[in-house]
């Protein structure tokens, strides 16, 4: 998130698309509900009529799979209408930049951009350029937005594609349902309104997820949304910590902190650090990741101690490197485990079996493995796979291990909720049983695996070996007996090596002592002088008169702004700013663009007591501490962005520099409404092509077998795939059974009556399920045909409640293709049956 | 202390049942087996093990397809509670200070008598056919807590607090019907509506049961008659006097 | 010393015992129901406990109830002149100067009247108590609810009325419930009738 959960009750106009809160995110809605009151407007799009829809002032249908459609032609709404924050475009965002006049769009060749390479399903991105100024080095601009080569009218251009009668005939959206929502958030483009959105899952699992929220991103920035109360782009993140762990480097390409993996072509620091570290000419742009170097070396010397020195490269080598190209994540696991390239699986709190896209594929995949260890509160579908449906358990050889892991409230630590919000948490009760927190069962590992190598050598132990883990006291056998998880947050936000100084002030100021908590990132250095083990998380557990504060357990209800950012609540990374890119939500002279609700304000007169200068920042802690663009040194607003610019035109994407619709793997309609050529998006990666592939792979586009639209969610009762919840009676006594909910049309072609037992089935798979029949899913009008849809839920599985009453998972229908850039799963639009069993 | 309430905003709920399930672990209840019956809803009524529970109701609408309606159920705390009225057992019902209608399951006989006089219909008994229904979380609130569906509720749907400031919000937040506020007493549980009650399926005027009525207003009698007899057998002892025993005068009859 | 005569029979004598004791165990708990009197359910045991000895007694009264039908009702539908003249003479209840009531059979007419309607209202206490008991019906519990206290109204005072009778006001005729046995002189004078046709002398 941008902003914060609490943000939302300062909103104008919240947009809930691809995300149902009520349902998954209740708290959200307390904060919604406050907005309401104060007279904002709630905008639910979804396929289905939801429990946020039931709370919405305007709510309109949408076919899955087709919010970029919708959103292009809100675009096209804003710009053919003028609705657009003119003076917040012109300055804070790349709109007036002038591209490389090679660069072609969709609207030009056929749903493309140029520099397509067909073969490798792949883009050349070389005329995805800026036209350089040569003399200053930096991109040529055209502030009256009138240059065709100019981001603005490019934009203007491919989304003049988008009318309403269009995206309403793809989205089957109602034209005025349409146009009403356009309006409603349109709305938001002028100073003193702000326009929210809110989005999950819905969003994300699409062959187009990351593009979703690059259009979204484009009509906040149009509308001049990003860094103000109320305002920003918001992921409601699926689980309590899943930022956190994002931000720990959870996804195979990152390392904590977004620091890239390092890839086998970058041989040493110096290659890594000259690929990865962006730059800037222009002196106005701050280009945060400029700093990367220090936060690498920082990094490797929190895991690897004394041993990561200048001489070594810091150890470098050691850090795993990703093969050119390759692409780790979830999809791909499974394709790999399918195929037999695994030996060993641990499945570390998950429950792939029913929570992975195409779940019979997983399945599949698990017996090919020697041994997997499972571990969890529970056993789940996933370690007893071997006794599952349609499974011999004599066929099976793989071996099974199950770890116990006690749950949140039995252990100490911390977690990050989609606000960027780090809250510790203390001790509830002991765990139970033979059960215990993560951290131990890793210690545990550790030593063991140590200890392997230690006794048995092996391939590259030192990585191994020479691991800093100074979690506890060490035993008479040097193994950590207990481990104290401050000390893996201290690590975490890093200490001072030596004692640093900023030699760049006169006279220099001793930034740090040796030996004490780093006060943060900004005091981090490469020459091996501070260790962090996430920058972004440093300051999070600081120094205080030579003591350390934990500011993640900081319990403080003041809120002098009035705004609900609660600074002394808990800590928040980056250095505990609330709101990011505040400083896009004042006027280049550093006025907030809504004086009611400033989140920062420059008060060039007051006195900067640290400096001693005049000029001040009051308000959240602003993006930077440099004075607004205007003033002397004032520097842009979006300052982890190379050009400090608000991004419209995005190269960074494999897939296109705009979003442009595509249908998804499975749809009802042959062939791309917006562009016949190209169905699909042409980046995402295929499993299965015309020259065939693995047949748990196959997939059914409007295909009379499975002329329905499917699309799955969650339910409140159950906590993703339910192994928490569904040992919970409780909450099986609200959600006992997997359902479908599908319209009273569609039934009664079907003639299926509320509570009958019906199957649901796609190319790959099949479920049971109860038909709950309703007026809440409504068929659309899909280029001029009635188009039914149904969804199903994902959180059962045949594994608890014992007796099979539950069902199995809904992702047994689900195919298997992933987003161009993220190769998160397409589970959220696919084809299926429904009939009655 | 004044008298206090609960106030449901089905504008406001989201339907999420956390109040369901802080209730169950509240009040120590067990699971009731269910199955999906084509609905979100469940259990499908009140049970012993479940005080309250949300209504789930698909009601037509002019703006969309639908409108979803969640309408937390559970005892009314009536002002004029005909439960506790009709209740035998001494104690088994009663008034807490707040002016919820407690219950006191050693005390309860069993009888049933309350579920057939609750205008509501809301009284449901346990495994051991001992009262059991909402009691407004009597033990949270004597020590000074919310109720505990009321702390769990994210939405703001279900508020506690003084009954006329409740009723005054509500009102002042525009909700025109405050069902409840005259029912009965006036209910300790109200219900801000946009609509009439009937949308939200709530029990048009509910009416206090005029045999429960009628008896308590002439029980009394039961005093009475008792008395009068005994009194009437000891004034004709002294004034007209028993049959005479062996002896006696017996005049013959003409 | 007149020769005694059996008036009542073992079984006779103690299904009236039991009639009267549940009866008073009914009535007492019905009391302590009616109006939260925890001193009398205190001597049960408490509220759940009077509740089972309220109900069982509700058992045994309908029984008993039930039994006393065989010893009474044929006698008390059996009507004739005297009766007639019996009940215009007040029963002789109404003066202190009594004089000459017409024979009477087993029961006089009073105490046929008064068996007739003992039977009647307790048919009526037993139904709606075993409906309240028993059944779910909230229409039907609601409305035995208001019968058996309206009932109970009439219990209290028909009950004190027969005892008084049996006792204060007519010495002597406790005896029936005790042994069963009379003097055959004070027999002979209260219920002629019965002495003549039972062949007594
Ligand atoms: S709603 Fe029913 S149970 Fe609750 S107080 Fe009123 S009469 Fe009693
Ligand atoms: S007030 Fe207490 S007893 Fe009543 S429903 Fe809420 S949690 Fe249950
Ligand atoms: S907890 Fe509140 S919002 Fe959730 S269902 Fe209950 S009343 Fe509604």
């Amino acid at each position: 998130m941008t902003n914060h959960w609490i943000d939302f009750r300062n909103a104008d106009v919240i947009l809930v698309m691809g995300a149902n809160p009520a349902e998954n995110h209740p708290i959200a809605m307390k904060w919604i509900a406050r907005a309401r009151e104060r007279g904002a407007k709630l905008v639910v799009v979804d396929p289905r009529f939801t429990k946020t829809a039931s709370k919405a002032d305007l709510y309109a249908p949408i076919r899955p799979g087709t919010d970029i459609a919708f959103l292009g032609g809100l675009i096209n709404y804003i710009l053919q209408k003028g609705l657009y924050f003119r003076e917040y475009v012109v300055n804070y965002t790349n709109a007036s930049y002038l591209v490389n006049p090679e660069f072609k769009g969709p609207g030009q060749l056929e749903g493309l951009f140029s520099g397509y390479n067909e073969k490798a399903r792949q883009y050349d991105k070389k005329t995805w350029s800026f036209q350089m100024d040569e003399a200053a080095g930096v991109p040529r601009k055209d502030p009256s937005l009138r240059d065709p080569h100019s981001v603005f009218q490019l934009m203007k251009q491919q989304y003049s594609r988008y009318s309403l009668e269009r995206v309403s005939a793809i989205t089957g959206t109602p034209a005025d349902k349409l146009a009403a929502v356009y309006q409603a958030y349109a709305s938001t483009g002028r100073p003193g309104r702000a326009g929210t959105e809110l989005y999950a899952m819905g969003w994300t699992q699409h062959t187009v997820g990351t593009q979703n929220i690059r259009a979204m991103s484009i009509i906040q920035l149009l509308l001049g949304n990003v860094g103000i109360a109320g305002g920003g782009i918001n992921a409601l993140r699926g689980e309590s910590n899943v930022q956190g762990s994002t931000d720990h480097g959870l996804l195979f390409n990152s390392l904590p902190g977004y620091l890239s993996v390092p890839t086998a072509s970058m041989a040493d620091l110096a290659a890594y650090n000259d690929k990865n570290t962006p730059k800037s000419k222009d002196a106005k742009s701050v280009n945060w990741w400029s700093n990367k170097p220090k936060y690498m070396v920082s990094y490797l010397k929190a895991i690897y101690g004394a041993h990561a020195k200048k001489e070594n490269d810091f150890c470098y080598a050691w850090l795993p490197k990703l093969d050119e190209g390759m692409n780790a994540s979830w999809l791909m696991i499974f394709d790999n485990m399918i195929k037999g390239r695994y030996e060993g699986f641990f499945a570390w709190g998950q429950n792939p079996a029913c929570s992975g896209a195409n779940s019979n594929k997983v399945r599949k995949g698990l017996a090919k493995l020697e041994w997997m260890v499972n571990v969890n509160l529970f056993d789940n579908e996933t370690g007893s796979f071997w006794r599952g449906p349609g499974v011999n358990p004599a066929d099976i050889q793989t071996e099974v291990f199950l770890l116990p892991a006690c749950s949140s409230v039995e252990k100490e630590g911390s977690i990050t909720n989609s606000g960027r919000l780090a809250q510790w948490r203390r001790k509830a009760i002991e765990p139970i049983g033979q059960s215990r927190p993560d951290a131990e069962i890793m210690n545990e590992l550790y030593f063991r695996v140590k200890g392997l190598y230690r006794k048995e050598g092996g391939k590259s132990p030192a990585p191994i070996l020479e691991l800093a883990w100074d979690y506890g006291a060490p035993g008479p056998d040097g193994k950590i007996e207990k481990v104290d998880i401050s000390r893996v947050a201290m690590e975490i936000n890093g200490y001072y090596l030596e004692d640093v100084w900023d030699k760049k002030a006169v006279p220099p100021k001793q930034l740090g002592k040796k030996g004490a908590l780093c006060a943060s990132f900004v005091t981090l250095q490469a020459d091996g002088s501070t260790s962090c083990g996430n920058w972004i998380y440093s300051q999070s557990y600081t120094q205080k008169d030579g003591k350390a504060v934990n500011m993640m357990a900081r319990r403080s209800k003041e809120d002098p702004t009035g705004l609900g950012l609660f600074a002394g609540w808990a800590w928040a990374w980056p250095v505990n700013r609330r709101i990011l890119y505040n400083r896009a939500g004042v006027d280049p002279n550093g006025s907030p663009w809504d004086p009611k609700r400033a989140v920062i304000k420059w008060e060039a007169l007051a006195i900067d007591k640290v400096t001693g200068k005049p000029g001040l920042w009051k308000g959240d802690v602003p993006d930077g501490p440099a004075p607004p663009l205007a003033a002397k040194g004032g520097k842009y607003p979006f300052i982890m962005k190379p050009d400090g610019m608000g991004a419209i035109f995005g190269p960074g994407l494999v897939d296109g520099p705009f979003p442009e619709h595509y249908e998804p793997l499975e749809s009802p309609l042959q062939a791309n409404p917006m562009s016949a050529k190209v169905r699909i998006n042409p980046a995402a990666r295929m499993f299965y092509t015309a020259q065939g592939g693995l047949p748990e792979d196959v997939f059914a586009n409007a295909d009379p077998r499975f002329p329905i639209v499917g699309t799955t969610y969650r339910v409140t009762e159950h906590w993703q795939t339910g192994v928490l919840t569904r040992h919970l009676p409780w909450q099986m006594e609200l959600q006992p059974q997997q359902f479908v909910e599908l319209s009273t049309e569609l039934a009664g072609q079907k003639d299926i009556k509320s509570g009958d037992k019906v199957t649901v089935s796609s190319a790959r798979g099949k479920v049971w399920a109860v038909a709950i029949v309703t007026e809440r899913f409504r068929p659309v009008m899909v280029m001029g045909k009635v188009v039914h849809q149904v969804g199903l839920p994902w959180c059962y599985g045949w594994q608890y409640p014992t007796d099979g009453s539950g069902g199995d998972s809904s992702n047994l229908l689900t195919p298997t293709i992933g987003d161009a850039n993220t190769l998160i799963p397409e589970t959220k639009a696919f084809m299926v049956n429904v009939q009655k069993a | 202390m004044a008298r206090m309430a609960l106030l449901v905003s089905p504008e406001l709920c989201i339907g999420c049942r956390g109040c369901q399930s802080a209730c169950k672990e509240w009040n120590g209840l067990p699971a009731v087996k269910t199955v999906n019956r084509g609905t979100f809803e469940n259990p499908p009524d009140l049970t012993g093990a479940d005080y309250n529970r949300i209504r789930f109701m698909e009601v037509p609408s002019a703006q969309d397809a639908q409108r979803w309606l969640f309408v937390s159920q559970r005892c009314m705390h009536c002002g004029d509670a005909a439960c506790m009225k009709i209740c035998p057992s001494s104690g088994a019902l009663f008034r807490a200070k707040n002016g919820a209608v407690v219950f006191d399951k050693g005390k309860c006989i069993g009888c049933k008598l309350c579920g057939s006089a609750c205008p509501y219909g809301l009284i449901r008994f346990d495994q051991a056919n001992k009262v059991s229904k909402c009691h407004l979380c009597h033990d949270r609130t004597e020590a000074g807590l919310t109720p505990a569906c009321v702390k769990t509720c994210p939405s703001g749907a279900l508020k506690y607090g003084d009954r006329d400031k409740l009723a005054a919000e509500a009102s002042a937040a525009g909700y025109s019907n405050l069902y409840g506020e005259a029912d009965l007493g006036g209910t300790g549980v109200l219900y801000a509506f946009k609509d009439s009650p009937k949308v939200y399926g709530m029990l048009q005027n509910p009416a206090f049961p005029a045999e429960v009525h009628f008896w308590s207003g002439i029980k009394s009698l039961a005093y009475l008659g008792l008395g009068a007899t005994v009194a009437a057998s000891a004034l004709h002892y002294l004034v007209i006097g028993p049959h005479k025993e062996e002896g006696e005068e017996v005049k013959k009859d003409e | 010393m007149s020769r005694m005569v059996k008036k009542a029979g073992a079984f006779e004598i103690v299904n009236h015992w039991m009639l009267a004791g549940s009866c008073l165990v009914l009535a007492l708990s019905g009391f302590a129901f009616v109006f939260h009197l925890d001193g009398v359910a205190a001597l049960f045991g408490g509220f759940p406990p009077m509740r089972a000895w309220h109900n069982i007694s509700g058992v045994v009264f309908a029984v008993s109830l039930f039994l006393t039908v065989f010893s009474y009702l044929p006698v008390s539908l059996s009507f004739s002149a005297d009766d007639m003249k019996w009940l215009s003479m007040g029963g002789g209840y109404l003066s202190r100067n009594k004089k000459e009531l017409p024979p009477q059979d087993k029961l006089n007419t009073g105490q046929k009247l008064y068996y007739l309607v003992l039977l009647g209202m307790g048919a009526v206490m037993s139904a709606s108590g075993f409906t309240i008991w028993l059944l779910g019906n909230k229409g039907l519990v609601l409305l035995s609810y208001f019968a058996h206290n309206l009932f109970f109204v009439f219990f209290m005072v028909a009950i004190p009325v027969h005892i008084y009778l049996g006792t204060f006001a007519n010495p002597g005729t406790l005896r029936i419930m005790l042994s069963g046995k009379v003097p055959l002189d004070w027999a002979r004078r209260r219920y002629g009738k019965w002495v003549s046709r039972m062949g007594l002398g």
